[in-house]
């Protein structure tokens, strides 16, 4: 049985702030009703950005067994949804640039995950940056648009606010017996990350940024995370920390024609 | 709900200044049709509804629609014959019925639905689940609506057609499916600051909106639903209708799911669940604190920290939670004389 915070913290911590929220919200022109606008048109030629998702090199398949933990649990994967946003390409001699590549963008791997982020400038990159979830800026309630997919991921103001960064549900075996897990992250001193370090050639013509999600990672290292004791992450500020950690190097980045 | 321009006129002219200004301005609904555009009164908190171009809202379109609703001429020589929606569909219990068997599904804030009817057997828009209504359903009889003494000429005034289709009976239905908005209850209210809630509904808000009772998860705010399909453990072996999505997809993992009702007005809309099980909402509550089954396909929503499945809710804790569920009736919404019957 978990304990209820007092009765003035509720009102202060869970539904005052949504009431602010709705109070300040429409005062907000309708142009808040779309994404932010991508980057201003540079020399270059359209770039595509898709994102893949695999267990170690096996290609996903939902509400199917296929796939196995470091701990040695096999799962299957039945939701996955998640932001990502505060994309950078990373050069050599200067270790980054400013994000090029803002979003956000929510990502459902049950659908095709292709956005057109206009042109981009020719040039060698030596790796990927990403925040798997919501920079600070956008990780406030209402702070996105008020899209059915977008409603669906928020975080509620009694536990913080915002937006889940991911939904990572499925089930996984245990003893022989399947029990299910929901691996949810939210909160901003729980954004990963992201460092894909793969060398990327924009070559000036239409190509395709492609960011490829090992789902393995999640449960690999440098915490060997455990499903019996971690099936259910949302709230425990350890078990999120421990998945902040492990989605570091989640992603692997190519370009492709 | 408000009609955004009342004259003729300063429709077309509206009209004519949207084409100039948006690649997506709603198709005109037919050529010959003079009607005025309806917009929804939405608060700033709801997401966008889904309105295909191909059939926006018009004063005209909704009041068709409505009428249909309400007539049992839509069912004439059909299976059903002798019924109209609203037959089986009450405003004063958020357009629904307690029933035996087969639980009804309330009509509210279908605008934003995307699976329609228990198991999912339409997905897509409002236009495909009327479809359904419409052709398999009621099998409404398209002679006897064109030999109406009144129906061409509401259809010529909202379509602009002088024959009518099932097509232009989907899209009055639809409409009018739209307009069923509620936006206005006492929670809704409280989140717009016009009100605060009681300490008790305050306390219920709270479990229902943190994992201590973690129902947000598939009932997110506004609209108290996420439109998806879940197996929240009624069972843990499946027969008959209690398969669920699994009868329309076949697949395993869809065993025992449901779609998600939306908890708007859930006061007055008992029996609960698919099949009506639970008469009372203390009863409802009490199934999601002790009583979920396991099974190989329950949704992974339902795990919860630790090997029990269970909540660990105190008599008081489910009572909070039980004022909290009232907050969301709307009173406005079962009582708008523009949402009754027109006859």
């Amino acid at each position: 049985m978990k304990t209820l915070p007092p009765q003035s913290d509720i009102l202060r911590s869970a539904l005052l702030p949504a009431l602010l929220l709705t109070v300040v919200l429409p005062g907000c022109s309708k142009e808040d009703d779309s994404l932010p606008d991508p980057p201003s048109p540079t020399p270059g030629t359209g770039i595509t950005l898709r994102l893949e998702h695999h267990a170690d090199g096996v290609p996903l398949q939902f509400d199917t067994v296929l796939y196995t933990t470091a701990s040695g649990h096999s799962y299957s994967v039945s939701h996955l949804e998640y932001y990502i946003s505060g994309i950078r390409l990373l050069t050599a001699d200067t270790g980054d640039v400013e994000p090029m590549i803002p979003g956000p963008f929510l990502i459902n791997a049950r659908h095709e995950a292709s956005f057109d982020l206009g042109a981009l400038p020719p040039g060698d990159h030596t790796g990927v940056e990403l925040r798997l979830g919501l920079t600070p800026d956008l990780n406030l309630t209402g702070a996105l648009p008020n899209t059915i997919e977008n409603v669906n991921m928020a975080w509620p103001d009694g536990m913080g606010g915002g937006y889940h960064f991911m939904k990572f549900e499925g089930h996984f075996m245990n003893a022989g017996t399947p029990n299910g897990y929901a691996i949810h992250l939210g909160r901003n001193e729980i954004l990963p990350t992201c460092l894909a370090p793969d060398d990327l050639h924009l070559n000036g013509s239409a190509q395709t940024l492609l960011l490829r999600f090992n789902l393995n990672e999640v449960f690999r290292s440098p915490h060997t995370y455990d499903l019996v004791s971690g099936s259910y992450s949302m709230g425990d500020m350890v078990l999120m920390g421990l998945l902040r950690d492990n989605c570091a190097d989640a992603f692997t980045a190519a370009m492709e024609p | 709900m408000k009609s955004a321009v009342p004259t003729v006129q300063a429709a077309a002219l509206v009209l004519l200044c949207l084409t100039a200004c948006r690649r997506d301005v709603p198709e005109e609904p037919a050529s010959g049709a003079h009607t005025t555009p309806f917009i929804l009164d939405l608060p700033a908190n709801f997401p966008v509804p889904i309105i295909p171009a191909s059939n926006p809202l018009t004063e005209e379109g909704i009041a068709l629609g409505r009428r249909l609703y309400y007539d049992t001429l839509l069912s004439r020589n059909g299976p059903f014959e002798g019924f109209a929606c609203a037959s089986c569909h009450h405003q004063a219990t958020s357009f629904t019925t307690p029933t035996a068997g087969t639980n009804v599904l309330a009509h509210v804030n279908l605008a934003w639905g995307t699976n329609f009817l228990w198991n999912g057997k339409v997905c897509g828009t409002l236009e495909d689940v009327m479809r359904f209504e419409v052709e398999e359903f009621f099998q409404v009889d398209m002679a006897e609506l064109n030999a109406h003494p009144d129906y061409p000429q509401l259809f010529q005034e909202a379509f602009g057609i002088d024959n009518i289709t099932s097509d232009h009976v989907v899209k009055a239905l639809a409409q009018w499916f739209r307009r069923m908005v509620s936006s206005n209850s006492r929670l809704d209210r409280h989140l717009r600051g016009e009100l605060l809630l009681t300490p008790e509904e305050m306390n219920g808000a709270m479990i229902f909106l943190s994992e201590v009772g973690d129902c947000f998860h598939c009932h997110p705010l506004p609209l108290m639903t996420d439109n998806g399909f879940h197996n929240i453990g009624l069972a843990s072996t499946f027969g008959g209708f209690d398969v669920g999505r699994f009868a329309i997809t076949g697949a395993p993992m869809d065993m025992g799911a449901f779609k998600t009702p939306t908890l708007r007005n859930i006061a007055l809309t008992a029996p609960y669940m698919h099949d009506g099980r639970f008469q009372t909402l203390e009863e409802l509550v009490e199934f999601y604190n002790s009583g979920v089954q396991h099974s190989a396909s329950l949704d992974p929503l339902m795990t919860k920290p630790g090997p029990s499945l269970t909540l660990g809710l105190t008599p008081q804790d489910k009572a909070n939670l039980v004022s909290f569920l009232h907050t969301l009736t709307d009173e406005a919404f079962l009582t708008d004389p523009a949402l009754g019957s027109p006859f």
